[in-house]
């Protein structure tokens, strides 16, 4: 467990001293108090408005920061030289994985927590209300829904370079995002089709869906038909953890006998 | 008594897409307790490929490799060694005391212990000056320094070191044969490379010239080298007899 928090604290050091989070950071408070400050259509005056760019910004960011800082750890290992001197230590190749899954998650976790306080402090300066056990609710699965990006980052990561993982990284993860909710609607308009393609695209992709509150959070359901119970969290959430354990079985797999020379892998 | 390298028959094959190129063929050798090994041998005749096979790093073709009696490919036989890479590069965003710290951990110290260790390494490598700087902005023989100094955090019982003085300086240079000759006062084994053959002239009980992936010398450096010749001298002939074989000459 030690080295794998020695890992973790590796990455957590690395992202408090680059610059690419307080980029995010400042990216998100700009826009927000900018959404402030201008009124399109009128909706200016609207504290819902506010709330749904919002939490689509904190979003957008917080996949950023974990396609970026997941996808980036195995590869510049490689690249920069510095897997040799670390595993020449007695450090089991899974244990790497967890550790740089953990910094990667927990950091990029960490830094999405700061976004939604950010939301947040703009959202009630805007006179918003908020259902909090729905946002603990929201949160907590945009966090489970984080360490999945993050360990199916670590897995493509294992094979490609930094470059490459992202460019897939992305498109997977948007893909997922856009396509797999909508696949029972192909399948339904054209059942006559062969369908088996999209079925297996349909329980082969994780299903980001699951884990996106925005439009309870945003639209207040909570209200009209009462909160999500916290057994169908909980569902979600165990499902989360179990698309991460595969994505980091797979990483472990693509990893475990990997063979390294001057320059970068063979 | 477990014998710190052991090789048997290493092969190691490196495949592309169009050519086949037989980096070690079948060499066989052993390093026992308290010695010191120099590994010389030209640009590519397979020293870096021999240490990563000892390391994990690359998996033999053929053949064994063997730390203290454990297959290489076990983290275990990794816990008695140290190791330093050619041209070392490491976490920059860390400082010098801070990447002691985090290799230390690796080997699951901590507190006061790892502390103290930390603090002895840097004073060994001169670099307690230099210690809470950002690895960023040390210079290519400090990065030599610190890079040794985390291959000792251990205490290792062997020590491999790929090209230890490469681009240090006259006074790095000496300070690295310096930290050799400790080593081996302590009872250390140390495995290194190195194309300053007068370095390893100097330091080593025995050397062993590797050229085209075969072993083509081994053996003290007072027995192989003919009376009244440097290292230098019959390292060169070893290596055109090796060539003048490989082209039929």
């Amino acid at each position: 467990m030690n080295r794998i928090l020695t890992i973790a604290n590796i990455v957590w050091v690395d992202l408090l001293r680059r610059k690419d989070v307080y980029v995010l950071l400042i990216l998100l408070g700009v826009m927000l108090f900018g959404l402030l400050s201008i009124n399109i259509f009128g909706l200016g005056g609207a504290a819902r408005y506010v709330l749904d760019v919002g939490l689509l910004l904190t979003w957008i960011c917080s996949i950023i920061l974990a396609v970026t800082m997941a996808g980036r750890q195995l590869p510049t290992e490689e690249s920069r030289g510095t897997i040799y001197p670390l595993l020449a230590k007695p450090i089991r190749r899974w244990e790497l994985l967890v550790g740089k899954w953990l910094g990667a998650w927990s950091s990029v976790a960490a830094s999405t927590v700061v976004f939604y306080v950010l939301l947040l402090v703009v959202y009630r300066a805007r006179g918003g209300v908020i259902d909090y056990n729905t946002l603990v609710q929201a949160i907590l699965l945009h966090l489970a829904a984080l360490g999945m990006v993050c360990a199916l980052l670590l897995a493509i990561s294992t094979r490609l370079t930094y470059g490459a993982a992202a460019t897939v990284g992305f498109v997977l993860v948007v893909g997922s995002f856009l396509l797999v909710p909508r696949i029972p609607w192909f399948i339904a308009a054209d059942p006559g089709a062969n369908t088996i393609g999209l079925r297996i695209l349909y329980y082969l992709l994780p299903h980001f869906e699951l884990f996106d509150m925005r439009q309870r959070l945003v639209h207040q359901w909570s209200d009209i038909s009462g909160a999500v119970s916290w057994g169908i969290i909980a569902i979600i959430l165990v499902y989360g953890m179990v698309m991460t354990a595969i994505f980091l079985l797979l990483a472990w797999l693509g990893y475990r006998t990997k063979h390294f020379k001057r320059g970068g892998a063979v | 008594m477990q014998v710190p390298i052991e090789v048997r028959d290493l092969e190691v094959c490196i495949r592309s897409r169009r050519s086949v190129v037989h980096a070690l063929q079948g060499i066989s050798l052993e390093v026992g307790e308290k010695q010191v090994v120099g590994f010389i041998g030209p640009n590519g005749a397979g020293k870096t490929t021999t240490v990563h096979v000892l390391l994990g790093f690359t998996e033999a073709t053929s053949g064994s490799a063997k730390l203290f009696g454990e297959d290489v490919r076990h983290s275990i036989a990794r816990r008695r060694i140290g190791y330093l890479p050619e041209l070392p590069q490491t976490y920059n965003f860390l400082t010098g005391r801070e990447l002691l710290h985090m290799a230390g951990r690796l080997f699951d110290m901590k507190g006061a212990v790892l502390k103290d260790r930390a603090a002895e390494l840097l004073e060994l490598v001169s670099m307690t000056y230099a210690a809470d700087r950002k690895i960023a902005t040390y210079s290519r023989g400090m990065m030599q320094r610190i890079g040794l100094a985390q291959a000792l955090v251990n205490d290792p019982d062997l020590v491999i070191l790929d090209e230890p003085t490469g681009g240090l300086d006259p006074l790095g240079r000496l300070d690295v044969r310096n930290i050799i000759a400790t080593l081996r006062e302590r009872g250390k084994t140390v495995f290194f490379s190195s194309h300053e053959l007068s370095e390893v002239e100097r330091v080593c009980d025995q050397v062993i010239i590797l050229v085209a992936g075969q072993i083509v010398a081994k053996g003290p450096v007072a027995e192989l080298v003919p009376a009244g010749e440097s290292l230098e001298q019959f390292f060169i002939d070893s290596v055109r007899k090796m060539q003048n074989r490989e082209v039929g000459v």
